[in-house]
């Protein structure tokens, strides 16, 4: 268990003990903490992009030393994509389905002894999670799609700067490993909801009050939650009208997966990939600023593979 | 109280096709809800779509109708042979009202005090006038008192919602208490049960709705008068009701009696669901009739039965189904002939 | 057949067990009644095509309202339909003749973009039935930014969930950048929220998701519904009766 054992009474947990990332200015014997994966041509959909996903995926979490490096024998994983929305996979509002389920099949070989796949949506989620491709691909690929339980929302201490205490969903602080799987979308308030934003999905309460300071409640539940890997879907991005988009005109193909194990980094260069400069976003900048990961993603020494 | 003697199989089978029918009607109510990808279920207006009052209504206030309409032709063409089967055997609204009556308990006396026919169930045919005479003016407010209306419209925006507040809210104790011993909780027991629930009987989300109490004080009354009024509903305010009593007041099935075999006991009274005076083929009311055949059932001499025919004297050959139950051998009396009205007893 | 002719001569003449003795004048009675319920709706302020409830946002599909109230059952199959909670049985909104039948309610539920199930289940097509894409140019009405409680308009705060969620392919909630003054007298730049009445078709999830509880600081009203041509805002095409 990534906290200690939480009975279902007394849930104030504290943050998790920072886990074994490589620093960011370590030198290259280290695994690379950043992956930059690119497909090389630009398939068709539908299929051609289904193939196009597995392989990036694939060759993006080898390209950091490969699932069994982020999960062990008998860990019991929550693969958490963006199934925020009630819209197919072409709008580019929410995850890759493909992307979902190459993570869910490559944790079971690390060993997984359970994948759960699910999201606190902000439309129904019975609606989103079928229209989004992800319900099929996910159960398809053997893992547990859960529409999340009411009664497992407890308060939870984030002891951040900002956010005090907050509604958390039980399992995700009780699972082994939480694997953040966002997509990169353009977002008016914040210019571009990534990694950091995704992580809202995970929590209940009223999390309409956070956009009040989402610079600071952002970088607060990022430190509290601390995904073990961060894996951003730039296949399909949202450049416009996001995060909930509709407009086939506005997504555009970005071919390229990234994955990583700094929050900050991975959203910088996800801020990069939409075309707007990582230190004009205010979660960006303020997780470089306190500390929670680097916004100089280069400095990490990414690995850029052409696939 | 007097003898009773066993249930005929034909009630027996009237109680199977009413749960049936019943549980039918809840599991579409449980089915109208979001299937992937963006689907109702399927047939989810099946009750709508057989109501004839339903389909007249609308045809006269908006002079349109919808094809599924066509369904409820067919409940018209057999409650024209068959009088108000409909209510008696399939009417899954029918079968509640039937159900809490049959729970008030009381002698026969009691029961026959509560169960005779009364003057003021004349009052659904006039409702019903009203009803279409207003629809014939544009206002289809039918809607109100339509039986399926009502059920559903209490189910889903009352009834449901409540049921599931207070089931989520069981479960949700025990998950938080987590009482037991040891090893040994009672969530073991009760998690699973709840996931079950959650699959395939409660809501996705709590539901709520305006306007609920009211609906669902009116719907809890209406049930609660049937220990007043015996098959209150159905005898005095369902509209439905009143139009196939209307469609139905001259069936080709009807009651009949062994005048003979009558001993005036009046047994056929008591259980009697539509109050149609069953105890004098001459008297019978088939607009008031549901066919429950309680009255046949309940008969000890078995002298009341069904059949088609105008005759209103049945002997023991009856040659129709669902007629009397065979006759124990060594009564055969020979049949009076003719078309000489049985003694009014 | 003997049987059969007796069965339809008693249609003709019923003899007196088979008739349903109603009395004449009770029957005229009622028939009265039913007209004078007609008649007493027909003065109800909605009935006036001059002045329209507010609340009455109808699911989008509905027929005009004459129509609407001609053919709706009031069964209650939308109202459980709905996945998102929005559907409600009105009170007086639609006046006295609308008892129960469907509206949306905003502050409880939203009209899901990508959803027509209201439209599948009724069982009068009392709200037509319709794909989503017609469903999506439907306008059920229009919503109104209210500035005396929305944050960045009256409380220098940032926001904007209201335009994050917003369905239309091109969001009908467009913002400005506004320098304002807090009271601390510091100086920000916070993006004040705007409806653009030609693109918002009145879905609500503004008003469902909008953080000021206890009355949205925007919210949806029933004017600009396309099904309506006298409960219109602007010279559009729904005025003229089309869209």
């Amino acid at each position: 268990m990534r906290l200690g054992l939480l009975s279902s009474h007394a849930l104030l947990a504290t943050p998790a003990p920072s886990q074994s990332n490589p620093h960011p200015k370590a030198p290259s014997p280290q695994p690379p903490a950043l992956s930059i994966a690119h497909y090389k041509s630009s398939p068709a959909e539908p299929d051609g992009i289904a193939e196009e996903a597995r392989r990036l995926t694939r060759q993006a979490i080898e390209a950091l030393g490969g699932m069994s490096r982020f999960v062990s024998k008998g860990n019991v994983v929550w693969v958490k994509p963006d199934i925020g929305w009630d819209r197919r996979p072409e709008q580019a509002a929410t995850t890759n389905p493909d992307v979902v389920a190459t993570l869910v099949e490559m944790c079971y070989r690390a060993g997984a002894r359970k994948v759960l796949v699910s999201d606190n949506p902000c439309n129904p989620a019975r609606l989103s999670f079928p229209r989004s491709g992800i319900q099929q691909a996910a159960e398809k690929a053997g893992a547990e799609v859960i529409f999340l339980d009411e009664r497992k929302f407890k308060r939870m201490s984030i002891n951040g700067k900002v956010l005090k205490e907050w509604q958390v969903y039980q399992d995700v602080v009780e699972v082994d490993r939480l694997i953040n799987v966002p997509i990169a979308k353009n977002h008016n308030l914040c210019l571009a909801t990534l990694g950091m934003k995704n992580l809202m999905g995970v929590i209940g309460g009223p999390r309409n009050r956070l956009h009040q300071d989402l610079g600071g409640t952002l970088v607060d539940l990022a430190a509290f939650l601390k995904p073990r890997l961060v894996v951003l879907d730039a296949i399909r991005v949202l450049t416009a009208n996001g995060p909930v988009g509709g407009n086939l005109a506005d997504v555009k193909r970005k071919d390229t997966l990234v994955a990583g194990v700094d929050q900050v980094a991975v959203d910088a260069l996800g801020a990069t990939l939409l075309g707007y400069k990582p230190e004009s976003i205010g979660y960006i900048a303020q997780g470089n600023a306190r500390g929670l990961g680097a916004i100089d993603f280069n400095s990490l020494a990414p690995k850029r593979i052409e696939v | 109280m007097a003898q009773k003697k066993a249930t005929s199989r034909v009630v027996w089978l009237r109680r199977v096709t009413q749960t049936g029918f019943f549980l039918l009607f809840c599991y579409l109510f449980l089915q109208t809800v979001y299937h992937p990808i963006n689907k109702a279920g399927r047939g989810v207006t099946f009750f709508f779509n057989l109501d004839p009052l339903v389909a007249l209504n609308s045809w006269l206030a908006s002079h349109a109708w919808v094809g599924a309409m066509l369904l409820s032709l067919l409940t018209l063409a057999v409650t024209f042979v068959c009088g108000r089967w409909f209510c008696g055997w399939v009417c899954p609204f029918g079968a509640l009202h039937n159900f809490f009556t049959s729970l008030r308990g009381g002698s026969a006396r009691q029961k026959l005090q509560v169960g005779s026919y009364h003057p003021w169930q004349k009052a659904k045919y006039y409702a019903l006038v009203a009803f279409l005479v207003a629809a014939l003016l544009g206002a289809d407010v039918v809607g109100w008192l339509d039986p399926f209306s009502f059920f559903f419209r209490s189910l889903s925006t009352s009834i449901y919602p409540a049921i599931n507040k207070g089931l989520v809210a069981v479960f949700t104790w025990i998950y938080n208490a987590d009482p037991g011993v040891g090893p040994v909780r009672l969530t073991l027991v009760t998690e699973p049960i709840y996931g079950f629930l959650r699959k395939y009987f409660l809501a996705a989300e709590q539901p709520y709705y305006w306007g609920s109490m009211l609906i669902g004080v009116l719907f809890i009354t209406v049930v609660a008068l049937n220990f007043w009024r015996a098959r209150f509903w159905c005898r005095y305010v369902c509209p439905l009701g009143a139009l196939l009593g209307v469609v139905g007041k001259n069936p080709l099935v009807r009651l009949k009696k062994n005048a003979e075999r009558c001993n005036n006991c009046r047994l056929c009274l008591v259980n009697c669901q539509g109050g149609a005076t069953p105890h004098n083929p001459l008297e019978w009311k088939p607009s008031e009739c549901f066919y429950c055949w309680n009255c046949q059932s309940d008969c000890p001499p078995q002298a009341v039965s069904f059949a088609v025919g105008f005759h209103p004297d049945r002997g023991p050959d009856a040659s129709l189904r669902f007629a009397a139950d065979k006759v124990p051998s060594g009564d055969r009396r020979p049949q009076t002939a003719g078309s000489a009205p049985a003694r009014a007893k | 057949m003997n049987t059969l002719s007796k069965w339809l001569g008693d249609f003709v003449h019923p003899p007196k067990v088979a008739r349903l003795d109603l009395g004449r004048r009770a029957v005229l009675a009622a028939g009265l009644g039913g007209l004078g319920a007609k008649l007493l709706f027909g003065i109800a302020p909605q009935a006036s095509k001059r002045s329209f409830n507010p609340a009455l946002i109808r699911p989008p599909g509905a027929l005009p309202e004459d129509e609407f109230l001609a053919r709706c059952i009031r069964c209650g199959e939308c109202m459980k339909v709905c996945p998102t909670n929005a559907i409600h049985p009105a009170s007086m909104e639609g006046g006295v003749e609308g008892l129960w039948t469907p509206l949306l309610n905003m502050s409880v539920g939203y009209c899901d973009y990508e959803c027509n199930l209201c439209s599948q289940v009724c069982p009068t097509h009392a709200i037509r039935q319709i794909e989503v894409p017609e469903k999506q140019k439907i306008k059920i009405g229009l919503a109104y930014i209210d500035r005396n409680r929305c944050l960045p308009w009256s409380y220098a705060r940032t926001c904007i969930v209201c335009e994050e969620h917003c369905p239309t392919p091109k969001k009908a909630i467009w913002f400005e950048e506004v320098e304002v003054v807090n009271i601390q007298g510091e100086k920000l730049t916070v993006k004040q929220p705007r409806v653009d009445p030609d693109l918002c078709i009145g879905c609500g999830i503004c008003e469902t998701k909008c953080p000021v509880k206890a009355q949205a600081a925007v919210r949806v009203t029933s004017a600009g519904e396309t099904r309506n041509p006298e409960n219109q805002i602007l010279l559009s095409p729904e005025s003229f009766g089309e869209g």
